[in-house]
């Protein structure tokens, strides 16, 4: 008890007298956390949108002549079902009555599209998804050469290949955001430990002086520490305000304004951010102050 | 011990009892400083054993040199105050390190500061007092532990002469309560006054070695 109270004052006093360091110690994790946290969510909405792209990438429409029988339509669902690339849960028959209110819904605001109609033009049809986008080709050709009462089956309608490019290019994406995400978190931890490095060369004499008179490490190591944590935990608390503020007030926008884009942020993201930059700050400080300590404690 | 084959000391045998008062004189670069540094392990010898209380320091572990460091108190030819801390808080310091509680250190720091002549100066900053003051903030530190052994590098360097017999006069008092005293110097007249046991070293060797002596260099 009293050792702790002894080191916070050390602490606050090491702070207040190295207080330009310490706002750039603070500053350094502000900066990298904060572009760390802007990575991670812009990442997750690129990958939620991503997701929702590639929903409509794998999917495939059977369209079937209304000539087929109860019989033939059975087959053909077990055919599709058998596919092993296709989600056997996902296949579903869409009558011809379902795609017409559908068709309804849709242009409800539009009724001269729909309102003369007397009999339904659509086709009875069978929808389903394939279990990875990329096989949507090879479902497609399977279906189209395979399957069982052919001359019922009328059109077969999936995603271009454009999309698929896109889906690459996505892929990408993905590869750049893990890399960008890694190497903030090393500058961050080098910068700050260079920062502290500084803080403490300015005071090597100080450490050497503690050595003499029988200090032991640890007790020449604690104040330190703690203002590295101290440092890196207001240094994370701003980055959470900037995360935050630059959600609120820039991504909800562009959600709202854009939501053909189906942009979207995971509902659990930012209760893991956050506690995950606090702790970040934190080990942050924690590390660059003990490794910097080092090379200073040889007397 | 330092670069080339020039050794800072060389061939120094010698035994200081439990209690007893040494001057260790010689011009400088004769190595006083160096025998100091040798027996707080701020430097090692290349060869050769140092044993302090029939135990060899040469084989003791690192993580122990603290507790050997709050055994010794030294007084620093340049002091060695922490700059940002208060006459004070740097005597304090040395009973921190050693966890002592806050109640025995508010207690004991004023009243060694007092017996050195700064009970009126508890607050000031290192950077606020002549060298004779920082001369007695550092003595003031290396015995508030009560070490068993103290060693004083030049503690009248930096002092008026009518103060530097005051300082020594201080290191004697302390001696008498039982604890080894060693005391570098090249100031002869305090040497000559006080007649103890004189150490002469000269180019890192032991020239002299004598009870109640004087300092002898011309």
């Amino acid at each position: 008890m009293n050792k702790a109270k002894y080191f916070a004052a050390e602490t606050w006093a090491s702070l207040r007298k190295n207080i330009i360091l310490a706002v750039a110690a603070i500053a350094v994790v502000a900066v990298s956390l904060g572009i760390l946290g802007l990575v991670v969510m812009g990442w997750n909405m690129f990958s939620n949108m991503i997701k929702n792209a590639e929903r409509k990438v794998g999917e495939v429409d059977i369209y079937l002549s209304d000539l087929t029988s109860a019989e033939e339509l059975q087959t053909i669902e077990a055919f599709l079902v058998s596919i092993p690339e296709v989600d056997a849960k996902s296949v579903y028959y869409k009558s011809k009555d379902e795609a017409l209110a559908e068709f309804k819904e849709r242009f409800k605001d539009q009724p001269e599209l729909w309102e003369y109609i007397d009999e339904n033009p659509l086709p009875n049809s069978y929808e389903l998804m394939t279990k990875d986008p990329k096989d949507v080709g090879m479902v497609v050709g399977r279906i189209g050469n395979e399957a069982p009462y052919r001359e019922r089956i009328e059109d077969i309608k999936s995603a271009s290949s454009a999309i698929e490019k896109l889906e690459n290019i996505f892929d990408k994406f993905r590869q750049i955001g893990i890399v960008a995400v890694i190497s903030l978190a090393i500058i961050a931890i080098l910068l700050v430990s260079v920062t502290i490095q500084v803080a403490i060369f300015a005071r090597r004499r100080e450490v050497g002086i503690m050595k003499l008179v029988g200090a032991t490490n640890w007790f020449i190591r604690w104040p330190f520490i703690l203002e590295g944590i101290l440092e890196g935990l207001v240094g994370s608390f701003i980055a959470i305000l900037v995360a935050l503020s630059v959600k609120v007030w820039i991504l909800d926008k562009l959600m709202e304004n854009l939501h053909f884009l189906r942009l979207s942020l995971s509902s659990g993201l930012l209760l893991v951010l956050i506690p995950c930059i606090l702790v970040g700050g934190v080990i942050i400080g924690a590390l660059g102050s003990a490794y910097s300590l080092g090379r200073f404690l040889e007397v | 011990m330092y670069k080339g084959n020039v050794y800072a000391l060389e061939d120094i045998t010698l035994d200081i009892e439990k209690g007893e008062f040494a001057f260790l004189v010689g011009p400088s670069g004769s190595g006083k400083t160096t025998f100091i540094k040798l027996l707080i392990k701020e430097e090692e010898p290349t060869s050769g054993q140092i044993y302090i209380a029939d135990a060899n320091i040469n084989q003791l572990r690192k993580w122990k040199v603290p507790y050997l460091r709050r055994k010794i108190g030294c007084v620093f030819q340049d002091f060695k105050l922490l700059p940002h801390k208060t006459v004070f808080q740097n005597v304090a310091y040395a009973m921190e390190v050693t966890g002592k509680s806050h109640r025995l250190i508010e207690q004991q720091v004023p009243e060694v500061l007092k017996l050195v002549g700064l009970g009126h100066k508890l607050d000031a900053f290192p950077d606020e007092l002549s060298g004779g003051e920082q001369q007695r903030v550092a003595i003031a530190r290396a015995f508030i532990n009560r070490p068993p052994i103290l060693l004083a590098d030049e503690p009248t360097g930096n002092v008026d002469p009518s103060l530097g017999a005051g300082i020594v006069r201080l290191l004697e008092k302390i001696n008498s309560t039982g604890t080894t005293v060693i005391v570098a110097t090249h100031d002869k007249a305090i040497v000559d006054n006080f007649r103890k046991r004189v150490i002469a070293l000269e180019n890192g060797r032991i020239i002299r070695d004598q009870d109640r002596g004087v300092y002898g260099y011309e």
